[in-house]
């Protein structure tokens, strides 16, 4: 293909009109992409079938062959530019570092001391070194450097911004050391006093803006030396200087994982080493001083590795993103920025990455072979030829949990790193493995620009629930990887995998002492349900009588007892209390609880457990239990039920083909689900066979009506015209009351459009639908005579009701089967957009779906396992997602394939302007939206997106730091001082008082009790709500002069937002005349709001409901 | 507010004169209704018969026909009073109005047009702008709001089955009629030439002709479309075998052109900051 013949070539030259042209234009723009202002739409025709030019041919080639596609190819570049050094900055930066060099090497001497005798530093500086034990032998004198030489990331080009890094090795010469100072600390207290000096002398210095201490990844063993240039280059660049040795000053052998070089005697503290006793090996101690000797040849190293391979570069960069994003390269045992290049420069030499790759193909065959080996049981090496006196693979395996040795065969580069922590690493790169192969996800983004933070975690970051306990004084502060026991014995629990946060300690400036373990402070554990098992109230232990019984005994405690299962078998089990959902939930916070007092004797008062600390806001009704997950179920039940009792309706003219529900409660997603309730008659004023609302008494509590839709058989005998349809619907309304009454004795209540049912203590709204009523409300006959079918307003809401909504309901309500947790999120979040008194302006289904993308498109996260969790990623989703550039795609029941997504996505470019500013696309609905076409508006979604950033900012900061008296409903209560008038209504007239988020003290009686086996009664009065009666009038009367915002559930105020618009002065016309009045400005007739009088409406409308009427701004006055 | 109050009087459109009206005695501000001699074209607007007929703008949600009859009845005798969304010609009034079916609710500020039997008495109408503010709910005739106008909207909605039973047999019967009538009609004219010798073929007749819808015109096409397709035999030509590949590489260039511009897109606001 690409072969083409050049002859063809030649003649298509001929034929094109002007070919030279079209290849001059394309030359220029390849030349600037940067003046990428306002570029054509379309290429012209000419330009699309110009004979290609070979090096565009390459081009095209390269895109397929070493990218994905062009789009990703064009995305990774742009990233790159946006993350690597700017030529301009780095010229100051190497001004900086020339400057450094020259005062570096102006320190003066100092005398010979013992290592003990600090006196001779001054005041202003504490050695950046824990000195425990205090005394050790050995003399200190500072020279100068023997040599400086800049390491690592910033010489190679592999630096990413924002933290610019650029490590300097500072040569100790080889002077200031003795014999044996390999042993005891020596040598890593010379280092840490050599830095300090040098600390004093540069602080002096008006060069930097800053001199501080910091442990090299948080390895308390290096202290490293931080400086940073004055003015406002200060966030540029932070030069780190490292103090090493000359590499070979100390014998290789001295330092092979299983020597010693701490000795018992001296660390402890005795007087004389115990006779008899061999000294334990501290490969920890020795891969720390190797590590030194050897920076230079590892620079050396990868520099060969980089030349003649411009992918590597970029490929470290993007590697390096990707861990920033997940925040695995920082802290103790990190997967740092050097680890990345050393790993490349591995694959590069056991020719899995070829010099050919592109930096998008490095990155992808790093995450394979990160996937795929696990470092904690066959460790790699880079060393060459194997020296035999050397220690091999198994050797390091025996010292250290995860082992890549570097090419001296010496150092192991991952000694800190935690076998938990490489897992970690490895569940991350697996899972991107898996979204790359994913067409429906957009890679790039979910890869490399979303981060996957909250600062616990990296693995499950927001999946996880967090807890901190104050663990200080668990850690060891002698061993420099000791794991908290704790986390052992719950890895050991099958179902809950946890991750550590990395312990970080932060910089510390030089007059301070350096951080110990206590100053951590409370730890952060995330944990990572497996749903199948997290709410699982039983644990079965092994069967009795076998030898892991007494492992299970002693790891549970006295929670274990013997239990006999079904199958005849005895075995160990442990039981958790929980009866609701709710609690069950809350079955992790229980086992942490009781394995931690167990195990670590932790107190479960400086135990704090957030995982569920939002629910109480979707809790029903007064009684502390569930949150209406079991409420929701006996609604199905009843629903359930009442759908047979129709399809087996005797005396029906037409069959019932369907019975499909349409209410959120039936999808599980209705914020506070229907409570069977009777009415108490006295409460009512009484008709014939209903109940009405009594003037004298409280509004009665609010029934919601179940909408179900009832699908009736198709005839020959459905009338063809929409008048008669709807007479026969009203037909069928009153026959099913009729005979639901005679054969199941429901009481009913018909209606033109629907039939309320009374059953279970819930009302059933039935309404029959036909499905052909929209066709017919669709045809229009145009002149010649031809028959079409053109959506109007009135089809377009049956349709939406009869057909789309049905459907959305049962996909949902089977996503609720898979995802247990989805309802509950989703009532959160709608409790959330209510409370912020924006439910009027967003459907609800439009917030289902959105929930839903949550659980069926995670990436890069695993779907949420608990309410919270997804509630919190619900508002990142809000505040993050590019609405303006991408359509949500929603893949409902896995509808679409790649290339339909695909597809989707390039014409919502091209339509963009036509299209609702919020684009969700299904399965089913591919091209309209149809559940965001009309709300939420531009304003309404930008408002959106500003309270969902700021929301989710306010509650990650609280869940982090649980111990704050801050209450967490805090997001839930919206800010009221930007709106012009506050209506403040009287509570009694508010039917679902009880839902709001501070629920109130005193409680009135709403004229119902609970009950849900009543059978012959008065028909409830169902859907009465006078605030959305209200609601509904001002919105008639003065909706284009103003904007009404009210929580619907139980709010007490309906907050007014004038439109700046309507109040200018506008000539008089008689169509906008409603509500105004005239007036002469500037000797003209204008017509202005005739704000005095409108407010006094406010109060005429809702005469008996509103209490006052609070008039904050004087906005209108003109 | 009174200075407010003497420059709303002051200022009015030429041909109108505005009424202030107030909900009650206690409110403080008011409304003011625009009205004028409502004009049209003679015999136009039936409904609304010029000269005697007064146009009348910015009536508020809670002023409702009764009460603005009441209001003008001073004047002189009111006819009839039609409220509506906005002007326009009266539409006849359907003998069959229905209590149960097409309801039309009234939203917000309307116009309204109020015939009186007496020209004489639009005249007097437009003299009431001089006198202080009219009351729309007084103690005699109170206009029921808020809760108890919900309340009794919450009434009314609850239907008598008996009656909607009755008013939908009697319509089904009409339409039954009028239906059954059509179809009789249709079979007389089945295969009947008219005066130029058309016959007209329908659905039902022996040889039924094809339904003349748009959908029914594009299966039909779409048909004609893929039988062509079937013919045509691919890459058999040289010719055919070039332009396939200059397709695949057009292809390749748009879609580069595309994502080049979504890039810049993307770039312009900012989207390649990954932290």
């Amino acid at each position: 293909f690409y072969l083409q013949g050049s002859p063809e070539a030649a003649e298509e030259a001929e034929q094109g009109p002007e070919p030279s042209a079209g290849g001059a234009v394309r030359r220029g723009k390849r030349a600037a992409p940067a003046a990428a202002a306002p570029q054509p739409a379309k290429l012209s025709r000419a330009e699309l079938y110009r004979p290609p030019t070979s090096e565009e041919l390459t081009q095209l080639k390269e895109t397929e062959d070493l990218f994905h596609s062009s789009l990703l190819r064009l995305q990774i570049e742009e990233l790159l530019k946006e993350v690597t050094l700017k030529e301009k900055k780095k010229k100051k930066i190497d001004a900086f570092l020339h400057e450094i060099n020259s005062l570096l090497s102006a320190i003066p001497e100092t005398p010979e001391t013992e290592l003990t005798d600090q006196a001779w530093l001054s005041e202003g500086v504490k050695v950046p070194f824990l000195q425990v034990p205090f005394s050790v032998k050995g003399r200190f004198r500072f020279v100068p450097p023997a040599e400086l030489k800049v390491v690592g990331s910033y010489l190679l080009g592999t630096c990413v911004r924002p933290e610019i890094n650029v490590d300097i090795a500072v040569t100790m010469p080889r002077e200031i050391f003795q014999d044996k100072d390999n042993l005891n600390q020596r040598y890593h207290r010379k280092r840490a006093l050599y830095l300090s000096h040098i600390a004093q002398h540069l602080s002096k210095e008006k060069l930097f803006g800053s001199v501080k201490f910091a442990y090299m990844n948080s390895n308390h063993l290096k202290p490293i030396l931080l400086l940073r240039p004055q003015g406002k280059d200060e966030k540029v660049v932070t030069v780190r200087l490292h103090a090493c040795p000359t590499s070979d000053l100390f014998k290789p052998s001295r330092f092979y994982p299983s020597k010693n070089n701490v000795r018992t005697a001296w660390f402890m503290e005795q007087s004389t080493p115990k006779e008899g006793t061999t000294e334990p090996p501290t490969p920890h101690y020795n891969n720390s001083i190797l590590c030194d000797t050897v920076m230079l040849s590892h620079l050396h190293f990868l520099s060969n590795a980089a030349t003649d391979f411009p992918g590597m570069k970029d490929g470290v960069a993007l590697l390096k993103v990707w861990l920033n994003q997940r925040q695995l390269s920082k802290g103790l045992g990190c997967f740092s920025g050097f680890l990345v290049s050393m790993l490349v420069a591995y694959l590069l030499m056991k020719r899995k990455i070829v010099k050919m790759m592109s930096g998008y193909q490095v990155l992808r065959s790093t995450l394979q072979f990160l996937a795929t080996t696990d470092l904690s049981v066959t460790g790699i090496s880079l060393a060459k030829d194997a020296d035999p006196s050397l220690p091999v693979l198994d050797d390091f395996h025996q010292a250290f949990e995860v082992v890549f040795v570097d090419p001296s065969g010496l150092v192991n580069l991952c000694a800190d790193m935690t076998a938990s922590k490489y897992h970690q690493v490895q569940l991350e790169a697996k899972r991107s493995m898996e979204i790359l192969d994913d067409r429906m996800v957009d890679g790039f983004q979910v890869l490399l620009m979303t981060p996957k933070p909250i600062g616990a975690e990296a693995a499950c970051s927001k999946t996880s629930e967090l807890f901190s306990c104050n663990w200080g004084d668990l850690l060891d502060e002698t061993c420099s990887s000791s794991t908290p026991i704790s986390q052992q014995l719950l890895l050991q629990k099958p179902h809950l995998s946890l991750c550590l946060m990395f312990l970080i300690f932060p910089q510390w400036p030089i007059d301070a002492d350096p951080p110990k373990h206590k100053d951590v402070g409370p730890l952060t554990f995330g944990l990572l349900f497996v749903p199948e098992f997290a709410a699982s109230t039983l644990e079965k232990g092994p069967q009795a009588d076998h030898p892991e019984a007494l492992e299970f005994r002693t790891f549970w405690g006295e929670k274990s007892e013997l239990r006999r299962f079904q199958d005849g078998s005895i075995c160990e089990a442990v039981v958790w209390e929980a009866s609701t959902a709710c609690q069950k939930r809350l079955i992790p916070e229980q086992i942490i609880r009781h394995l931690l007092k167990l195990h670590a004797d932790i107190p479960e008062s400086s135990i704090c457990y957030t995982g569920a600390l939002l629910e109480s806001v979707i809790r029903t009704g007064k009684e502390a239990g569930g949150t209406g997950e079991e409420a929701m179920v006996s609604v199905v039940c009843s629903y359930d039920d009442l759908s047979r009792k129709l399809w087996n309706l005797k005396e029906l003219p037409l069959m019932v083909t369907a019975v499909q529900g349409v209410h959120p409660a039936l999808r599980y997603t209705d914020v506070f689900p229907p409570i069977p309730m009777k009415p108490i008659y006295s409460f009512h004023k009484r008709s014939k066979h209903f109940l009405l609302p009594s003037e004298e008494k409280p509004c009665p509590a609010y029934i919601t009506p179940l909408k179900i839709i009832c699908h009736m058989e198709g005839s020959g005998q459905w009338p063809q015209d929409k008048g008669a349809i709807k007479r026969i619907k009203a037909a069928f309304h009153l026959q099913l009351a009729e005979l639901l009454r005679q054969q199941h004795q429901l009481v009913c209540r018909p209606a033109v459009t629907h039939t309320d049912v009374y059953k279970d203590g819930y009302v059933f709204r039935l309404q029959v639908a036909y499905h052909r009523e929209p066709l017919i409300l669709k045809e229009v006959v145009t002149p010649e005579g031809m028959l079409k079918y053109q959506d109007t307003e009135e089809s377009r809401l049956l349709e939406l009701e009869t057909l789309h909504l049905p459907y959305l309901t049962s996909s949902l309500h089977g996503l609720q089967q898979q995802h247990p947790v989805f309802g509950s999120t989703s009532r959160l979040a709608k409790r959330w957009i209510s409370a912020q008194l924006l439910s009027d302006s967003i459907s609800e289904e439009c917030v289902d779906l959105l929930v839903a993308f949550l659980f069926l498109h995670p990436a890069p996260f695993t779907p949420p396992s608990s309410p919270q969790v997804g509630f919190l990623r619900f508002l990142n989703l809000l505040a993050t997602f590019d609405w303006k550039n991408n359509p949500l795609i929603v893949n409902l029941n896995t509808g679409l394939t790649g290339e339909q997504a695909v597809g989707r996505r390039n014409k919502f470019v091209a339509s963009r302007s036509r299209l609702p500013v919020m684009f969700l696309a299904t399965p089913k609905d591919q091209w309209s939206s149809m559940w965001t076409q009309e709300r939420p508006s531009a304003q309404i979604l930008q408002r959106l997106v500003l309270l969902a950033s700021e929301s989710l900012r306010a509650l990650e900061e609280q869940l982090m730091d649980p111990l704050s008296d801050q209450d967490v409903k805090m997001v839930f209560r919206p800010p009221l001082d930007f709106y012009d008038v506050l209506i403040h209504l009287n509570p009694s007239q508010i039917p679902r008082l009880l839902e709001s988020v501070d629920r109130p003290v005193k409680s009135v009686s709403r004229g119902v009790v609970k009950n849900s086996s009543a059978m012959n009664i008065l028909f409830p009065v169902v859907d009465y709500d006078p605030v959305q009666l209200y609601l509904q009038e001002l919105r008639n009367a003065f909706d284009d002069l103003a904007l009404f915002f009210y929580d619907k559930h139980g709010g007490e105020v309906i907050a007014v937002l004038w439109k700046p618009l309507s109040f200018q002065p506008q000539p008089f016309k008689v169509s906008s005349m409603r509500g105004k009045k005239v007036t002469t400005l500037n000797n003209e007739l204008v017509c202005i709001p005739n704000v005095e009088a409108i407010l006094e409406d406010f109060e005429i409308l809702g005469e008996g409901l509103v209490k006052s009427v609070e008039a904050r701004t004087e906005k209108w006055t003109i | 507010m009174a200075a407010a109050t003497g420059r709303a009087a002051g200022a009015v459109p030429a041909g109108y004169a505005a009424l202030a009206v107030k909900f009650a005695e206690r409110q403080r501000s008011h409304h003011c209704l625009l009205v004028k001699e409502h004009q049209v074209r003679e015999g136009a607007d039936t409904a609304h018969p010029p000269r005697r007929t007064l146009f009348v703008l910015n009536v508020p949600p809670y002023c409702g026909p009764d009460s603005l009859s009441r209001l003008f009845s001073r004047c002189g005798h009111v006819q009839s009073v039609d409220i509506c969304d906005k002007p326009g010609p009266g539409e006849k009034k359907d003998k069959l109005a229905s209590k149960f079916f097409d309801h039309k609710t009234l939203k917000g500020f309307q116009v309204a047009y109020v015939v009186f039997r007496k020209p004489a008495a639009v005249q007097a109408a437009k003299a009431l702008s001089q006198e202080g503010p009219l009351l729309i709910s007084t103690e005699s005739h109170p206009v029921k709001t808020g809760i108890s106008k919900w309340i009794t909207s919450y009434e009314a909605s609850i239907v008598d089955p008996k009656e909607l039973k009755a008013e939908v047999d009697a319509y089904m019967q009409d339409y039954d009629k009028k239906v059954a009538e059509e179809e009789a009609k249709a079979a007389l004219e089945e295969g009947v030439p008219d005066e130029e010798g058309w016959v007209k073929v329908t659905r039902k007749g022996r040889k039924p002709g094809l339904p003349r819808t748009e959908a029914a015109n594009l299966r039909v096409l779409e048909r004609e479309k893929q039988k062509r397709a079937r013919k045509e035999l691919l890459n058999f030509y040289a010719w055919q075998h070039r332009e396939t590949k200059r397709e695949h590489i057009a292809q390749l260039r748009k879609k580069f052109e595309e994502d080049k511009q979504r890039i810049a897109l993307m770039r312009a606001q900012r989207k390649f900051r990954p932290y």
